[in-house]
């Protein structure tokens, strides 16, 4: 009887993972390292940094969840040829450390390809830790299937004290829906090597909510400037960035017509909505400003006067025409970034239906 | 006593040892007994050596019929031979959809396919234990393209429709039972199936179960079944059924229902 109880026991725990992964408010993510490493070491000089929501490398692939589109799977060819295409702009960028959203590293979606391994074993980046926001066994809806999609941080340099933060869940969802959805969240990182004497040096990386239309996007951004304000409390450095799904100060707020897909229809209530979700900035009060308390606290690569401006638009949707016609995607830090050479990729504009921003960081600049 | 020993090996040869309660053996049901469960497929013994089943529930979705003939005794087990024919073709298609129980993507049109599968049984009781051994041979035929991205890789299911994408397959398996009391039974089994050169190209299913069995007519099973397996993402196991917004494994609970048709 013993024998037996100890068999099922065994079973019991080897063969009940949960089927929807949920996580701790705060959780160690996953490391990652080169099959072969190069240049790992840090010798003074400046680190450049880039943010890139790589739209888990099915380029502009009409994906039913983000688009007009109304396609699920893409064939694995295709991804592999995207995802080189993602590792060559890497490497053109030379980024020391990638701050990376929307990577798949086990989802039938894409092949079951572990994107955050293969970035590391075709770029010049060595180490990586990585934190899901959606991980499930099976998402029983539209042929997604088996899914692990998240955020990850990629470095020339070692990663230590990696930590998946987690962000509050969507409530403008039933409960059903709102167990198989995404599950947002912080990853922050220490980098020993870019230590300035007793100062630690953190890379952040967060992926905002897109389509709520409750004040999650404000809760997201709070947790966020909270994470960051600890830091500095603490007096150590970062760099952070990431899609925030949020436009800066002066954009254009409301995208729904721009957005719309040929079976939709918006503003056609007497106060102007509906609005499409993911596409109307100015949910709650003060949406349009959400992204003040960064800029006023921090340096943003690109300056909030400059941030609307053509050149540093970072997001277009995948199934229309237009390439890039909002900023979403940001870099900040508590240092001193060389300003006039931060620059928003968009020629890679084919590669995601958002793009790169590169920053370079002034080390021991004040 | 020359008659009654050529009766013995003439009936051996055309009528089967029938046995009730004992789907996974080469016994067969008795003739005109029909027996089925909530997860059972109908079970009716057309005659002493020919048994017939189908899972009537999904039988207008997922075509399905099975038979079981009785075969000569191989080293004093009971031996049986089983084919199964499935279309499942309709139900993939009504689960390639988008939206909630979008289980394949809308993506892919699952074309016409059929399933056929041959397998040997053999069964002996040995000290007081009913020891059954099969093993076969599985085939899966798409008239058209079938796209193998359009897998569904879930326990159970996956290797079940491997036969499709990979065109052939083996199974064998083990099925121990046991009767504890004259009430209560108890059956093991462990099932290997092989799909080699798929990706994702073996499962292990292992079952326990106990029954009570009320009456010759109905009884109640309960139990666990654990699956391992190699899948196209890798290595997994499983221990079934779970719940998944509870987040737990519930045990089998299994009604079987039995008649005698007069």
């Amino acid at each position: 009887m013993k024998k037996f109880l100890s068999i099922l026991g065994l079973l019991l725990i080897l063969g009940c993972d949960p089927f929807v992964t949920e996580f701790e408010d705060l959780s160690n993510a996953l490391m990652y390292e080169a099959d072969s490493k190069s240049n790992e070491t840090y010798d003074s000089g400046n680190v450049k940094v880039v943010t890139w929501n790589i739209r888990f490398g099915i380029a502009r692939f009409p994906f039913f969840g983000d688009s007009c589109g109304d396609d699920v799977i893409l064939d694995d060819e295709t991804i592999e040829k995207n995802m080189a295409a993602i590792a060559d702009s890497l490497n053109a960028i030379d980024a020391d450390i990638v701050l990376l959203q929307e990577v798949d590293v086990s989802s039938k979606r894409t092949g079951y390809m572990d994107q955050v391994q293969y970035l590391l074993d075709n770029t010049n980046l060595n180490y990586g830790c990585y934190a899901s926001m959606w991980k499930a066994d099976f998402i029983p809806s539209d042929g997604i299937g088996r899914i692990d999609a998240g955020n990850a941080i990629l470095s020339k340099y070692e990663l230590t004290d990696a930590e998946r933060i987690q962000l509050r869940l969507r409530t403008d969802q039933d409960g059903l829906t709102q167990y198989f959805y995404l599950r947002r969240n912080i990853v922050k990182a220490k980098i020993p090597a870019l230590a300035q004497g007793s100062k630690d040096f953190y890379a952040v990386d967060i992926h905002a909510t897109a389509f709520a239309t409750d004040n999650t996007k404000q809760q997201h951004i709070a947790k966020y400037v909270e994470i960051l304000g600890e830091i500095q409390f603490s007096g150590d450095y970062f760099v952070t960035g990431g899609d925030l799904n949020s436009v800066p100060p002066g954009s254009v707020i409301d995208f729904c017509l721009s957005d719309v897909c040929s079976d939709e229809s918006f503003h056609t209530d007497a106060d102007g909505g509906p609005h499409k979700e993911g596409s109307y900035f100015d949910n709650f009060e003060g949406e349009p400003n959400i992204l003040n308390p960064l800029y006023e606290a921090y340096d943003a690569a690109i300056d909030s006067d400059d941030a609307n401006l053509p050149i540093h638009l970072t997001h277009g949707p995948s199934t229309s025409d237009i390439k890039y016609d909002r900023k979403l995607d940001y870099l900040f830090t508590n240092g001193i970034w060389e300003n006039t050479l931060s620059k928003t990729h968009q020629a890679s504009w084919e590669l995601s239906d958002h793009l790169p921003v590169s920053a370079i960081l002034n080390v021991g600049g004040e | 006593m020359k008659k009654i020993i050529f009766y013995f090996i003439i009936s051996s040869l055309v009528f089967g040892e029938t046995k009730k309660w004992d789907a996974h053996s080469a016994y067969l049901l008795p003739q005109k007994r029909w027996e089925m469960g909530l997860f059972q497929p109908f079970r009716y013994g057309y005659s002493e050596s020919i048994e017939y089943s189908v899972y009537p529930l999904w039988f207008f979705v997922i075509p399905n019929f099975s038979l079981k003939k009785s075969q000569n005794d191989i080293a004093g087990f009971t031996s049986a031979s089983q084919y199964k024919i499935v279309y499942p073709t309709p139900f993939l298609n009504m689960i390639a959809k988008e939206g909630i129980m979008g289980i394949i993507a809308p993506d892919f049109q699952m074309p016409p396919m059929l399933g056929l599968s041959a397998s040997w049984l053999m069964s002996k009781n040995m000290a007081g234990v009913d020891l059954t051994l099969n093993g076969g041979l599985d085939m899966g035929f798409a008239f058209g393209d079938l796209d193998t991205r359009s897998t569904i890789d879930i326990p159970l299911v996956y290797h079940r429709l491997g036969v499709y994408y990979n065109n052939w397959g083996f199974h064998t398996g083990l099925d121990v039972q046991k009767n504890i009391s004259e009430k209560i039974g108890a059956l093991a089994d462990i099932d290997l199936r092989l799909l080699p050169g798929l990706n994702g190209n073996y499962s292990l299913e292992h079952k326990l179960l106990i029954s009570w069995n009320k009456s010759e007519n109905f009884r109640v099973l309960t139990g666990y079944k654990f699956v391992m397996g190699e899948y196209p993402y890798g290595s997994d196991m499983h221990l079934l059924p779970y719940i998944p917004m509870a987040e737990t494994w519930v045990p089998i609970i299994e009604l079987q229902w039995a008649r005698k048709k007069r």
